[in-house]
Formats: C-alpha cells, sequence, structure tokens
C-alpha cells in the first residue's frame, strides 16, 4: 500500500502536515482491510475530494471515487452529507465523512452495513487523532459521537 | 392419518412454496439502492429513477468495476 503522494509509510512515524496525514491514512487503510476481509478497495480524502491515499491500483480510482463523493453531496440537497451506503448487484460502496475527511470503500455484495460504517468512522477518527496539525482536524462536521 | 392424495398435494404446495421463496430472495439480493444519512442523523433511500439516485449509482458501479 502507498500513498497517492508516492511516499512510503514504512516507518510509520506521525509526520507533520501532508505527509504525516498521508501515512496515517495508509496505515488506517490496512487497518480496515484487516478488519473487513470483503473490502476490496479503499481510499481517504480531503475536504476538497484531493486523495490523500487509496489501496487501489488504478490510477482512475481515485478520480471515480472523488465523483462519487461529488455526487452524494448533490444528492443530499440542502441536508449536509454524513454517510452513504450504494449497493449494486456486483458490489456495495460506502462512504463517510468525518472531520473533513472522507473515506470511500468498495466492498463485496451482503456486508454488515453498520459495521462497515462504524469501521470507516473510527478509521477516520484515528487519521484525524493521529494529525494534530492536520487543518482538517479544525474543519469539520462537527465530530458526534454516533456511529 | 392423511388420505393419499392429500400426502401428495401437501408434498407438491411446500415444493411451490420453497420456490417462491427462493425467488422473493433473489429478487431481494438483486435489488440496488442510495441510501444516504445526513449530520442531522436523518436518513433517506433516494428513489431509483431520480436523477441523483441514477448518478450515484452510475458513479458506484465505475467504482465496483474498478475494484
Amino acid at each position: 500500500m502507498a500513498d497517492v503522494n508516492g511516499k512510503s509509510n514504512e516507518s510509520g512515524a506521525n509526520l507533520p502536515g501532508d505527509d504525516g496525514l498521508a501515512a496515517a491514512s495508509a496505515r488506517v487503510l490496512e487497518n480496515l482491510a484487516e478488519l473487513e476481509p470483503q473490502l476490496i478497495a479503499g481510499g481517504i480524502f480531503d475536504s476538497e475530494r484531493n486523495p490523500v491515499a487509496t489501496t487501489s491500483d488504478s490510477p482512475t480510482w481515485a478520480r471515480e471515487a472523488a465523483a462519487l463523493l461529488e455526487a452524494l453531496e448533490a444528492g443530499s440537497g440542502e441536508e449536509e452529507f454524513d454517510s452513504a451506503h450504494v449497493a449494486s448487484t456486483e458490489g456495495e460502496v460506502f462512504a463517510v465523512t468525518e472531520s473533513g475527511l472522507s473515506l470511500v470503500a468498495v466492498t463485496g455484495r451482503f456486508v454488515l452495513a453498520s459495521l462497515t460504517s462504524y469501521d470507516m468512522r473510527m478509521a477516520l477518527r484515528d487519521v484525524v487523532r493521529s494529525n494534530p496539525r492536520n487543518p482538517a482536524s479544525e474543519a469539520g462536521n462537527g465530530g458526534s459521537d454516533d456511529a | 392419518m392423511l388420505k393419499p392424495h392429500r400426502v401428495v398435494i401437501d408434498k407438491v404446495s411446500s415444493y411451490t412454496d420453497e420456490a417462491a421463496a427462493f425467488m422473493r430472495r433473489r429478487r431481494h439480493h438483486r435489488r440496488e439502492f442510495v441510501r444516504i444519512r445526513f449530520q442531522s442523523g436523518a436518513e433517506s433511500d433516494l428513489p431509483s429513477g431520480a436523477p441523483e439516485a441514477d448518478r450515484i449509482a452510475a458513479a458506484a458501479r465505475r467504482l465496483i468495476e474498478l475494484g
């Protein structure tokens, strides 16, 4: 797994700024993949829908995931988007936002939706906690305690 | 004791019940949906056929295809 900036996360250290955010995101995605055996691909995006880290090797994956986030926000109308679950015949897609970050995950069919969403939210909170200097931790959607 | 023809009818009706249940499960499994939760705590299932739902479903399908 590598972050989209091409930086290694082997050290696992909390680096300040974007490096730390990318490293923490890559680490969190690895943990999420261990928690969710049915996870096919996942990616973490900042508040402007720029990819921070993804697990997919496909270069277009991040772009499509950003398009999905944009469509979800547009589909939310006047409400503020928090999370989504989209099911198709071939698989399922989950999106969760937390503290200015978004996590998009593609899974197999018939995963436990609430558990997956909860794990994704915890993963995002882990990223924010790992990066106190991350501006996203100051922005926010409130970081409510409900999952 | 049931008459022989009642046993046959019961068996046939049991098989048709099984088949109907299988079809119901199959239909349910193939159902697509778009469910959004808002920060207010409200949740909405976008109706299939709505432009927003179609756009989201299309983006999700592309993402699933890429894997």
